[in-house]
């Protein structure tokens, strides 16, 4: 049977690599005694595919993972086994069952939702923040530098950006940001951070706690989470 | 949340690679409470958590300590140089990872020594937790710094630094240790005194306090006595044995780290001790006797480590572990009950024969895993001098069977610089190394296969051991050594042989701090004053800055490596009794330069080493069921 599961990354798992990630997955099904579907071949691994990789040190409370199991099993009876196995740092939200197999959920998800707490080098007001923000919207192109394997390239994120909103609170900025992801192309928060600090003069300290709300299937204007798209 | 915890989660840990490392929290991790319990003891690895984090002797102190009401014990480990960073910019002291509390906060913190090149790692964690390094300078507020393991066999280089050492099997000594901590502090109001509390501690049988000996040399240098100091202490040392390791403890609920570590997989414990008497081999003197678990109890315990980890992969882990009497049937059982989970089980180290070939091809059944064997030396007549019971006749029959079964890659561990070498010998190790391949190009080409067939060769350098019949001979000169290896590598023509060798310096340093006495302590902490750490990671390694430290103190490196004990020289591990006699150990070493090997006694004969005579321990094989419990 193909399952779709919801699960969090909670502080305490916010250093997990993808990797660490899969690995951990694989000994929590383990431990909850669900019949894996592994792979053929030398090294059997499981039959895993999960959402877009979370970056280390960002908490999140949408991330997704689609398994498929041996046997066919009640979704509660999984649900309550998985739970109890997760380590301290995995929680899981919900599951269900995937009547086909269809597209990949790597295939599926191109949005990513964020939320970000900044701490201010200087005081900075609601409007000048919102100004920067407005103006930021308001340009039709943003061109940074990525360092890939073949050395610096030049991309235009702003496509990319798809909203982002922000307000002032005891000196700490808080964005929330509707970035790309996925196969035509990502956004990293710290790339719109760049860019508010640089191009909105906006004094952002170094530090940064970045939380990932979600991540999403958009279509046209319409945002469904991939737990509503199969 | 305490401060530190907090400063770590907010500023430091997104700034190092593997945050993991300092982070906790993985599956199976106890946390007790820090104000209810009598004693709080750290584990501390002098090695990173990965490295640390494969180390069974870890669970299995970590569980059992934990398990008693009265105790905790949290882990530390070495940090890496960008942690270290981060932590000495701050003034944040190195910490435990379970409470977050700098060093200084434990009761007592135990180091294992697992590896001599380690060491400096110690002084710089000991550092980095606020403590001073030297046990002279740590007043009754200290915590008690003790150390275990296998180099707490020769104990002397780091003597300086600890207040005690545990010689032997630490599960079988642990908690009377803890338990007598704990009573001299209740009856002094949670304080210590150190003096009369390490009097109490040198009474039980394992414990070496070293400020109550001292080494006492001749004119010439050499060391001439180890002087008991203190009454009622006793003048040497007897080492601690768990007798049945189906009465063992063992933690059915392991750590299982979130991060990849070296053996990321469960560690089933075989047996202890290996009685095949290499004459290089210190845990094959060290771990005696032979004490194998029951079948039974492993299955038991495979079922529960399961359950409780996750893991895909079950190591059978022992010295030797088809040497185990039941492995056949523990391996079928494991893989017909596994396989279907796809669950492998591994076997770490084969011997060179067919009945090992035979379980690799059983392994293989769920996952295949490379193929690694140790004939050691090049020659027969070498490999009789160093008393391994492997032929060239067992290594081809061992090797023809692999590449028939389709493995297309065979490994192979040589030493350099053994007793008596030459460089015919040495030359033999490139001659066996074609030999095998030439087996594998013969085998693929009439199977048709594609794949050619490939052979590293592994070549480490002799490093004398305490506790050894070569606890006597002096290591190659390093420029011999360099010579050898070079002389090695033009021997080798094939692409297809692959030539991996250890960095010569490094095992000059090992054997400086293997035969070393206690005047090495000074070495040792004036090379991390000039900034040596983590000497076993060769991006680290600085052996200019350790020959410069030589220098400045005056002492030869060439004198303590290079130099052969004598019969009649007071050795520094002396005082340091591990069952097996020195008598024992210098016929083996006469035994050597005649070319005559020793039986094993599961086989033959006792060879009457000592172990059993002396230790009130017996072997213990199992095979039939039944314990077979060696007559005394």
């Amino acid at each position: 049977m193909l399952l779709r599961v919801k699960y969090a990354k909670t502080p305490e798992g916010r250093f997990l690599s993808h990797l660490d990630m899969a690995r951990t997955m694989e000994r929590a099904f383990r431990r909850a005694r669900l019949p894996l579907a592994f792979s053929e071949g030398f090294n059997p691994h499981p039959k895993f595919s999960f959402g877009s990789a979370l970056a280390v040190g960002v908490t999140s409370e949408g991330e997704y993972l689609d398994i498929e199991l041996r046997e066919d099993l009640p979704v509660e009876e999984v649900r309550s086994r998985l739970e109890a196995a997760l380590p301290p740092g995995l929680k899981l939200l919900e599951i269900k069952k995937l009547e086909n197999r269809g597209e990949s959920l790597t295939a599926q998800i191109n949005m990513a939702r964020y939320q970000l707490e900044i701490p201010l080098l200087q005081t900075v007001s609601r409007e000048q923040l919102d100004e920067a923000i407005a103006a930021i919207l308001a340009e039709s192109a943003f061109t940074i530098t990525r360092q890939g394997k073949k050395g610096p390239r030049e991309v235009n994120i702003r496509e990319g950006i798809f909203d982002l909103k922000g307000k002032v609170e005891d000196n700490i900025v808080l964005l929330e940001m509707d970035l790309q992801t996925g196969s035509e192309g990502n956004v990293k928060p710290d790339e719109v951070l760049q860019i508010l600090r640089d191009k909105g003069n906006i004094p952002l300290a170094p530090i940064v706690r970045i939380h990932r709300q979600g991540l999403f299937i958009r279509k046209d204007d319409r945002i469904k989470t991939p737990m509503e798209e199969e | 949340m305490n401060q530190l915890r907090q400063v770590l989660e907010a500023e430091i840990l997104p700034k190092v690679i593997k945050p993991l490392r300092y982070v906790g929290n993985e599956h199976n991790v106890v946390k007790k409470n820090w104000d209810t319990v009598k004693l709080r003891t750290l584990f501390a690895f002098p090695d990173l958590y990965e490295v640390g984090m494969s180390h069974l002797g870890l669970r299995i102190l970590y569980h059992l300590v934990n398990e008693q009401p009265d105790y905790l014990m949290e882990r530390t480990f070495a940090p890496w140089t960008d942690m270290e960073k981060e932590l000495r910019e701050r003034n944040i002291p190195l910490f435990g990872l379970e409470s977050c509390r700098p060093l200084r906060d434990y009761d007592c913190i135990g180091f294992t020594l697992q590896y001599e090149m380690s060491y400096t790692n110690i002084l710089n964690m000991l550092d980095l937790g606020g403590i001073p390094l030297k046990a002279e300078e740590r007043d009754d507020s200290y915590p008690l710094i003790m150390a275990g393991g296998p180099c707490a066999y020769n104990p002397e280089p780091l003597a300086d630094f600890f207040d005690f050492f545990v010689i032997g099997e630490g599960e079988e000594v642990i908690l009377e240790i803890f338990e007598l901590i704990t009573r001299h502090r209740e009856a002094r109001q949670g304080c210590q005194e150190k003096k009369v509390l390490l009097k109490e501690l040198a009474q039980i049988q394992g414990v070496y306090v070293p400020a109550f000996y001292e080494p006492l040399y001749g004119e010439d240098g050499k060391l001439r006595e180890i002087k008991v100091k203190e009454s009622g202490v006793a003048p040497r040392i007897v080492k601690r044995v768990v007798k049945d390791l189906d009465e063992a403890y063992f933690p059915d609920k392991p750590l299982v780290p979130y991060m990849e570590v070296v053996h990321d997989r469960i560690m089933l414990e075989v047996l202890r001790g290996c009685s095949r008497g290499c004459r290089f081999c210190q845990a094959g003197m060290i771990y005696r006797p032979v004490r194998e678990r029951s079948k039974e109890v492993l299955s038991s315990q495979a079922e529960k480590l399961v359950e409780s980890t996750g893991y895909n992969e079950i190591s059978l882990t022992s010295l030797s572990t088809s040497d185990y009497t039941c492995i056949e049937p523990l391996l079928r059982e494991l893989l017909d009950k596994y396989q279907k989970e796809s669950i492998g089980v591994s076997l770490p180290s084969l011997r060179v024969d067919s009945f090992s070939m035979n379980l690799a091809q059983e392994v293989q059944r769920v996952r295949r895993t490379g193929l690694t064997f140790a004939p050691e030396a090049g020659t027969q007549r070498l490999r009789d001098v160093i008393n391994k019971g492997v032929t060239e006749e067992n290594l081809i029959k061992v090797a023809t069977t692999a590449f028939e079964a389709g493995w297309s890659q065979i490994k192979l561990y040589f030493m350099i610089g053994l007793p008596t070498e030459t460089f015919e010998d040495i030359e033999g190790i490139a001659i066996l190394a074609k030999k095998v391949l030439d087996i594998g190009l013969n085998i693929t080409r009439s199977q048709g296969r594609h794949k050619s067939p490939k052979v590293t060769i592994s070549v480490s350098s002799f490093v004398p051991k305490a506790h050894t019949p070569f606890q006597w001979e002096a290591q190659d000169k390093l420029e011999l050594l360099k010579e050898k290896q070079q002389f090695l590598k033009s021997k080798i023509s094939d692409k297809r042989i692959t030539y991996n060798y250890h960095d010569a310096s490094l095992s000059l340093l090992e054997a400086v701090f293997a035969k070393g006495d206690r005047r090495m302590g000074r070495v040792l902490e004036e090379a991390w004053r000039q900034g040596c750490k983590f000497d076993s990671w060769s991006e680290h390694f600085r052996f200019a800055a350790w020959m410069q430290v030589f220098e400045k103190l005056g002492i030869k490196v060439e004198d303590i490596a290079n130099v052969p004990f004598s019969y009649d020289d007071v050795l520094p591990w002396d005082h340091i009794d591990m069952g097996v006699t020195k008598k024992y150990l210098w016929l083996e070493r006469e035994k050597a330069y005649q070319t005559a090997t020793t039986g094993d006694c599961r086989f033959q004969h006792c060879t009457v080493c000592g172990i059993c005579q002396d230790l009130d321990v017996a072997m213990i094989l199992r095979k039939g069921g039944k314990a077979d419990v060696a007559a005394r």
